[in-house]
């Protein structure tokens, strides 16, 4: 990684003494519009979520604050107590629909990133355990992770929440369960290219300990896809806690996340009041859809074999 | 009489094929229930659909019509012999399923299976406890020996389905479930079942009584309001019970589907933990920590309660006005109705006031618990009540869970208050008092679905004269006297009483039952009635 830093310092002679890979990184994510859109969106719906207690009309979570006589509200209505108005309508329990996506777009990203990071630390030391000890190791760990992608992620997921019940913090172990071997997967393949390079060798000879040879040395070298696959893990167990929640094995029904949110008003599309589904349906359309433009981008921008 | 009938039946035959836009298959009938059966012994689970299917397959010796009135079935006629002593004679000529032929022998044995089912989760003993003596005068004719003078005993065997004593002798829950043992004398015999997802039916070509319109019904259980209510629209199915609130003004509006809807005998309520002393497992003080007692003991607490409680809005906005706010068991008009006990009206101040007077001024922490997938609106029932207790001063916090799973940890005490439905099938007060109020005895049969344990000497003493009493006019005074005492006290906490509400796709037409039973045999083409 390090000699690819050295550029031309004909061409550019004032960016010469600057040009690290964190900037070369920037400015070739930069190339795509719609990356930089993406990326522009996502910030603005976690700073949305990060703000929700603070631009929230109403705290969706706390049942003294609904009333069910503003239930089923039109986006527009005032709410009973003439304090604020309903922008985006109520649900059936008069809760304010633009709070509760607010709300629920917190645990939609605290969900789809806090078990992308678990998952990853779990699937990303297993991959590279499997890539260093080889042989036996090897063997046992890519057979759980075959055996464990063999399963479609929902079913799995199911099973899992069937077992352990409902809750925040178990659709997280669910969706960690579901999600580690993507991670193990690619770490390993990337590992086992890079454990043949010189400078692992290298570490070796110096009988550097096993742990700091794959933490320090092997590990920064499979960064990239990780940082990928990490990505679109991130959507994708959004994605899975939503249909979760819908199904109403994920979240309590008095804290609903977006999925909930969305069953909560399939039942009143049929008598026209769309509103309940549809604006927390747009609101995981776009925050997927962000995060997938940006994990695009950094795809493209890590992957050697897509550089021109 | 016979060409009569003859007569009028190929009319309606000929009247039926002259219909335009008749399925080819007419004689086929699919429906969809909301809620799962989850048992086909007849004697296992008390539990509406169970019951709705069991009258399918099975008979009882008396059974019930659409008002909840008895009539007979498996028995011509009944009369009290003396003070202790029931009469039934039975019908000549019935035939089991199998061919086997029914006989006073069957009902014999079937009042000596159903005290004896293994794991009954709630047991039918409560209706064959008072027998304590059978005697079989002939082929026909049933003596039933009683204790004490029991008037309600024509009432209570409309719930005991009878079984064969050759082929059950040695029947278990399983093997009902699995099919070979789901043979009855009812208007269908069971072709297949897939638990949860579907049963098939074929009719009974030998029933005794008026013979169903249908020769195959498919049973099916969608749980999930609105695809039961696609499923109708789109034709998948025919015919849907508990017409999920939200689509009624939708469906009335549509000219493909009729309605059909009677207020029913089922109350919503929610059970409180009377069983513990100390601690109950979902109740805390504000700091989250356990309460040293259980506040749910003190009367004012309950009190407090009910008057934070806003009936009128749940029956409007919630129920969409499907219901009736209640104050009792039972609605006006039934036997043992209590005239002025009115449902408790909103008072979140003077909940605030009397919570402050039981020494919880600023209120304290509780979990509502309720089933998802069981009663109308029943998760946004209990989430409603939590906004109510909350602003009470009461901080609530729901949770809804699949009927299975919940029903399950109720009947083990696990819950604090939890949200409760009865459906009173006798139409009186004696079932519901014996059932929910009654202090638990396994010996006696009482209390079986008292879940929250709640006991009250008075409450006992009055229901045990009532149900000795053989003069109407007088039991009826008892269980009003017995009805009052448990609902001052609060020993339930009395919702709503819902209508109930079918659906189907215009041709069709249904007979709506008090009790909530969606059974085939209710069902038939509209031009068969013309």
């Amino acid at each position: 990684m390090s000699s690819t830093a050295a550029g031309s310092p004909l061409a550019r002679p004032q960016a010469a003494a600057v040009e690290t890979p964190l900037r070369r990184f920037i400015s070739e994510f930069a190339e795509s519009r719609l990356a930089l859109f993406g990326l522009g969106l996502f910030l603005l719906i976690v700073a949305a979520a990060l703000l929700a207690p603070w631009i929230a009309p109403q705290n969706p979570y706390d049942l003294a604050q609904l009333d069910i006589m503003d239930g089923r509200l039109e986006p527009g209505s005032r709410n009973g107590a003439d304090t604020f108005i309903y922008w985006l309508g109520t649900d059936d329990q008069g809760r304010d629909m633009l709070s509760g996506i607010l709300y629920g777009l917190r645990i939609s990203l605290s969900v789809g990133a806090g078990s992308a990071i678990l998952a990853c630390l779990v699937g990303a030391s297993l991959g590279m355990l499997a890539a260093y000890a080889g042989g036996r190791t090897d063997g046992l760990i890519m057979r759980l992770v075959d055996l464990q992608l063999s399963f479609p992620a929902i079913l799995a997921a199911l099973m899992i929440l069937a077992f352990l019940g409902k809750g925040i913090l178990n659709v997280v172990i669910a969706l960690v369960v579901v999600e580690w071997a993507y991670y193990a997967r690619t770490v390993r393949g990337t590992a086992l290219v890079e454990r043949r390079r010189e400078y692992i060798e290298a570490a070796q000879c110096l009988a550097l300990p096993t742990r700091r040879i794959i933490f320090r040395h092997l590990l920064p070298n499979c960064l990239p896809p990780l940082i990928v696959v990490g990505t679109m893990q991130v959507a994708r167990a959004i994605a899975l806690e939503a249909t979760l929640s819908f199904l109403g094995l994920g979240v309590p029904i008095t804290e609903p996340s977006l999925g909930l949110l969305i069953a909560n008003g399939y039942e009143y599309m049929l008598s026209g009041k769309y509103w309940i589904s549809f604006y927390p349906g747009i609101a995981l359309l776009v925050t997927i859809v962000s995060i997938n433009l940006v994990g695009d981008q950094l795809r493209d921008v890590l992957n050697p074999r897509l550089k021109k | 009489m016979g060409g009569c009938f003859r007569a009028a039946l190929s009319g309606a035959v000929l009247a039926w094929m002259l219909l335009p836009g008749m399925p080819a298959r007419a004689q086929e009938l699919t429906m969809a229930v909301g809620a799962p059966v989850t048992s086909l012994d007849p004697h296992y689970h008390q539990l509406s659909p169970n019951t709705a299917v069991a009258q399918m397959i099975f008979s009882g010796l008396t059974a019930t019509d659409g008002h909840a009135r008895i009539v007979p079935d498996l028995a011509e006629s009944w009369r009290a012999v003396d003070a202790t002593t029931w009469e039934f004679r039975l019908r000549p000529g019935v035939r089991f399923h199998n061919g086997s032929d029914f006989t006073a022998e069957d009902v014999a044995f079937t009042f000596q299976r159903v005290p004896n089912v293994p794991n009954s989760p709630s047991s039918y003993a409560i209706y064959t406890r008072p027998i304590r003596e059978v005697q079989v005068v002939d082929a026909h004719t049933l003596r039933l020996k009683t204790a004490a003078p029991y008037p309600l005993m024509p009432t209570d065997l409309v719930s005991v389905m009878i079984l064969d004593a050759e082929t059950h002798a040695k029947a278990t829950t399983e093997g009902f479930n699995a099919g070979p043992m789901a043979v009855g004398t009812g208007p269908f015999r069971m072709v297949s079942h897939r638990n949860g997802d579907r049963i098939l039916f074929e009719r009974n070509e030998g029933y005794f009584g008026t013979p169903p319109a249908w020769q195959r019904v498919t049973y099916r259980m969608i749980t999930n309001d609105a695809a039961r209510t696609a499923a109708l629209l789109a034709g998948d199915v025919a015919f849907i019970d508990q017409v999920p609130t939200s689509d009624l003004a939708k469906l009335r509006g549509d000219a493909r589907v009729a309605l059909s809807e009677i207020t029913g005998l089922r109350l919503i309520y929610l059970a409180l933990d009377h069983a513990r002393r100390e601690a109950s497992p979902f109740v805390a003080d504000n700091e989250g920590k356990p309460l040293p007692r259980n506040p749910l003991q003190d009367v004012r607490v309950r009190r407090a309660l009910s008057m934070a409680i806003d009936r009128g809005a749940i029956v409007e906005r919630v129920m969409e006005g499907a219901a009736i706010p209640a104050g009792q068991f039972l609605p006006e008009g039934s036997f043992s109705y209590v005239s002025d006990l009115a449902p408790t009206p909103y008072d979140p101040e003077g909940a605030k006031r009397l919570l402050a007077e039981a020494g919880f001024p600023q209120g304290f922490r509780i979990t509502l618990h309720g089933p998802n997938d069981r009663y109308p609106n029943d998760a946004r029932i209990i989430q409603a009540i939590g906004q109510m207790w909350s602003r009470a001063g009461v901080r609530t916090a729901v949770e809804a869970q699949p009927w299975t799973t919940f029903i399950a940890r109720a009947g083990k005490q696990e819950f604090s208050i939890f949200l409760q439905g009865w459906g009173s099938s006798s139409g009186e007060g004696s079932n519901p008092l014996r059932n929910l109020t009654a202090t638990p005895d396994r010996e006696k049969g009482y209390g079986a679905s008292n879940r929250g344990r709640y006991s009250n000497p008075e409450v006992d003493r009055l229901l045990g004269e009532a149900m000795q009493e053989l003069d109407d006019a007088k039991r009826e005074a008892l269980l009003q006297a017995a009805t009052r005492v448990a609902f001052e006290d609060v020993g339930i906490l009395p919702l709503h009483i819902q209508k109930n509400v079918w659906a189907m796709r215009k041709g069709l037409a249904h007979g709506p039952r008090a009790d909530e039973l969606t059974r085939a045999q209710d069902i038939r083409p509209a031009g068969a009635t013309r």
